[in-house]
């Protein structure tokens, strides 16, 4: 039996150290109410969406990419724009409503296409072209937990060694990796408490890696959650849990060379983490939303070693079985001669945060207006999509 | 070396004392810090790997053996040159008496990064011990030079799949440009801002061809891009002196300037630097042609090296050098056998530590603030790796002296009280290695 971590954690959290935990003191231990879920998957490296969803039926296209395609035209999904092959596994999901895409989509971010400040942008949710961040630099995802009814600290958590920006912030969340124990005593660890208590830097983190060792201590979990089909399902358990929204990142989506080779196993890894979600969540599933979104979309035209370079335009994939899906949302803006951005990238026609914004409301009944101004800062969200069912 | 350091020396501008060797009394003299870069390492030669040229060999003999031939290059194990380079990452600033010289290697090879994949492994040690080690007392476009050129860099940022469309390979198969390293050598080892998508291009063509193969570089005919380039504003035509007029005429912009200054003052002052040390660096930066000696002796002079607030978390190498050198574990084989024994792997501890060694996921490099290195399971990995340690070596000596060695008055009375309140020696020092006093440099 899988133990529960974030009851352990909890568990070590209220037994020893609520008066020295800044998470305790503002939050009630009432878990969320609702069956509606979140999971934000961060895809970093700007993935191609020109590759994954491919507009066939746009008449320009396969001049733009002659060595990528290569003759294979990928899975049909709805006369105009096929599956990248690598995902075939998840074309069930697709038939059955629960596969969505949208296309042209991007933040505002228009300054450069640097990976690095676009991924900050993306996960900050700022408004501004030129990338710069909220004052705060905390993450839309945060912000967003704080607006939830009933939040308490492990309704949001981020998984893997690495900090998510995304659900950084002033709203405690959970972060969770499997880790070793200290074998430190009692009150060894609590001397290092003390110290670290006292630390402004050191505070906070220093609270949460206590109760992973704590939690280790007892309950360990083994250490291939590496493996992405693991990752999902470990996700997967933390949502049916006391968590309504996780957040982690899947990297090497940076295709400047080789581009076939590398979406083909990027895209069975990615379709691989969705089914092993869907797989361990059961019913739970149902209720489920997906959202993976990338920095920034790569060039229309392949580039000259077979790969694509940094981009505008991008795409956002969405899964679960809250999803009105079996659709490729978005305004299509066209490949042709004027219908690039600078000739080279395809032209956004959306806000990726208005999709994540309409998503936050129809799932967690955030308002429209805290989304525009304190999610979002500056987001016209628009017309509903539609995306939920 | 002919002076010890002082402890604060150790402290913010090496990897921290090691326990038995001699300190000096006092705080920072620069003089005494900038002596080091004319010293030389005893242990240099133990380092040394292949030359490039015979690593290339050994690389393409791979290829050679796939297709039934026989091999031609000299008989060298680059799987064991991996393993050293890895082992070097940790234990050469374990060890360093030079410790700000070791800084200063990681520092600079880590805003000019390379990564591992991509078949790396072999060439990383010799980019470090090639391309920045020699030149870190030089000036800083001298450095910016030999690391674009470095084969590592070429393959990296994939230069070598970058073909000039209008070459004669280009005409020919229809090949075009790879923007990577273009872009990345403005965004990242150079101007950081200022530049534009047309300047990223044109750099492009400009670099189509670049080529090292090990004896020097060259700029292949068959990829090389004709015609005129023009990048902000100054034009170029072809070849290696043309390429090496624009590294010269980046580097001496003012963003270049404020990038460099900004590098430095980051790593060794604070997240946050005070804008007049930026400042006084920047102007000395433009003033010397980027003479990094002359960068140094403006950061070692400012009162923030001075200051008795330790203001930087140490990155988990510095964290793990640190420890080891607190606890005199610095190459007795007879110790560092124990650590193994106890599956104390250095490598994967740092891992889980969030830095494998050459494992630095993007271009931009290891993280250079403290938030990079704290979630709670990096944490949580420091903390274990203190228990670890000092129960592995920490049952004889006292561990408020090996406090007192280790921080001096840099040390909090927090901290002592801590130390001395631990039930057993090895908690002590457990508590000392995962303070955040130790943490801090």
């Amino acid at each position: 039996m899988k133990p529960d971590l974030v009851l352990s954690r909890r568990a070590f959290l209220i037994g020893c150290s609520a008066a020295a935990s800044p998470l305790l003191t503002p939050v009630s231990f009432a878990a969320a109410k609702g069956e509606n879920r979140l999971v934000v998957i961060l895809l970093r490296g700007a993935m191609d969406g020109l590759d994954v969803v491919r507009p066939m039926g746009d008449p320009a296209y396969a001049a733009l990419r002659p060595r990528l395609l290569d003759g294979e035209a990928g899975l049909p999904l709805d006369g105009f724009f096929a599956l990248h092959p690598g995902a075939a596994a998840l074309m069930p999901l697709w038939q059955a409503g629960q596969l969505g895409f949208v296309q042209a989509v991007a933040t505002p971010y228009r300054a450069g296409r640097s990976h690095f400040i676009a991924q900050d942008a993306l996960e900050n949710g700022t408004g501004g072209a030129d990338g710069n961040l909220t004052p705060a630099r905390d993450g839309w995802l945060n912000r967003a937990v704080g607006l939830i009814p009933g939040a308490t600290e492990s309704t949001a958590v981020s998984v893997g060694r690495e900090r998510l920006m995304v659900l950084d912030g002033d709203i405690p969340t959970a972060h969770w990796f499997p880790t070793e124990e200290t074998g430190l005593s009692t009150q060894g660890m609590a001397l290092l408490t003390a110290l670290h208590s006292a630390d402004p830097l050191l505070a906070e983190p220093f609270a949460e890696a206590q109760a992973l060792i704590a939690a280790t201590a007892s309950d360990r979990i083994p250490r291939d959650h590496r493996a992405v089909s693991s990752l999902g399902g470990y996700v997967a358990d933390r949502l049916l849990a006391d968590a309504r929204i996780a957040g982690f990142s899947l990297g090497g989506w940076d295709t400047h060379q080789g581009q076939a080779a590398t979406m083909q196993i990027q895209m069975q890894m990615l379709a691989a983490t969705i089914l092993s979600i869907q797989g361990r969540l059961g019913a739970a599933w149902g209720t489920t939303l997906v959202l993976a979104m990338t920095e920034f979309g790569r060039t229309a035209r392949e580039n000259g070693s077979a790969g694509t370079d940094h981009g505008t335009g991008g795409m956002m994939i969405t899964a679960g079985g809250a999803l009105r899906g079996g659709q490729v949302f978005g305004q299509w803006p066209g490949l042709g001669d004027g219908q690039l951005l600078a000739e080279r990238d395809l032209m956004p026609t959306g806000d990726v945060r208005a999709y994540a914004a309409w998503a936050l409301r129809g799932l967690f009944g955030v308002e429209a207006q805290a989304l525009e101004r304190a999610v979002f800062p500056g987001l016209d969200m628009g017309t509903d999509p539609h995306i939920l069912l | 070396m002919t002076e010890p350091p002082s402890l604060i020396e150790e402290i913010r501008f090496g990897y921290g004392p090691r326990a038995g060797w001699p300190l000096a009394p006092g705080g920072v003299d620069p003089d005494r810090v900038l002596a080091q870069l004319g010293t030389t390492d005893p242990e240099a030669a133990h380092w040394t790997g292949p030359t490039m040229a015979d690593r290339i060999a050994v690389l393409r003999d791979r290829g050679r053996r796939k297709k039934g031939l026989p091999p031609i290059g000299p008989a060298i194990d680059l799987k064991d040159e991996t393993a050293r380079a890895k082992l070097a990452f940790v234990v050469r600033p374990a060890v360093a008496r030079a410790g700000f010289v070791e800084r200063l290697v990681n520092l600079w090879a880590n805003r000019l990064t390379i990564g591992v994949g991509k078949g790396l492994d072999q060439l990383i040690s010799h980019y470090r011990d090639e391309a920045i080690r020699p030149l870190i007392a030089a000036r800083y476009p001298d450095m910016l030079r030999a690391s674009l050129w470095h084969p590592a860099m070429l393959v990296y940022l994939n230069q070598t799949a970058s073909i000039g469309p209008n070459s004669p390979f280009g005409l020919h198969k229809g090949r075009g440009l790879n923007e990577n390293l273009a872009r990345e050598f403005l965004e990242l080892h150079s101007m950081g801002t200022g530049f534009s998508q047309t300047d990223v291009t044109e750099l492009a063509r400009l670099l189509a061809g670049m080529g090292n193969e090990g004896e020097g570089p060259f700029v292949g005919r068959r990829a090389v891009e004709p015609g005129t380039k023009t990048i902000l504003g100054a034009t170029y035509t072809t070849g290696v002196a043309e390429i090496d007029r624009m590294v010269d005429t980046i580097a001496q912009r003012p963003e270049t300037a404020r990038s460099v200054s900004l590098t430095l003052a980051r790593h060794f002052i604070a997240d946050a630097p005070p804008p007049d040390l930026l400042d006084a660096l920047s102007r000395a930066y433009l003033d010397s042609q980027g003479d990094l000696p002359t960068l140094y002796r403006v950061l070692l002079t400012h009162p923030a090296a001075h200051a008795p607030e330790l203001g930087k978390l140490r990155s988990p190498q510095e964290y793990m050098a640190a420890t080891l050198r607190a606890v005199g574990l610095t190459g007795d084989p007879a110790k560092t056998k124990a650590l193994r024994k106890r599956g104390m792997r250095l490598g994967e501890v740092m891992a889980r530590m969030g830095q494998p060694p050459f494992g630095a996921r993007r271009p931009d490099g290891w993280p250079e603030v403290a938030q990079g290195w704290l979630t709670p399971p990096m944490l949580a990995a420091r903390l274990d790796w203190a228990a670890d340690l000092a129960r592995l070596v920490g049952d004889r000596a006292d561990p408020v002296a090996q406090a007192r060695g280790v921080l001096g008055d840099y040390g909090s009375p927090l901290l002592y009280h801590a130390v001395s309140g631990a039930e057993q020696r090895w908690e002590g020092l457990a508590v000392l290695l995962g303070s955040p006093d130790f943490m801090r440099r």
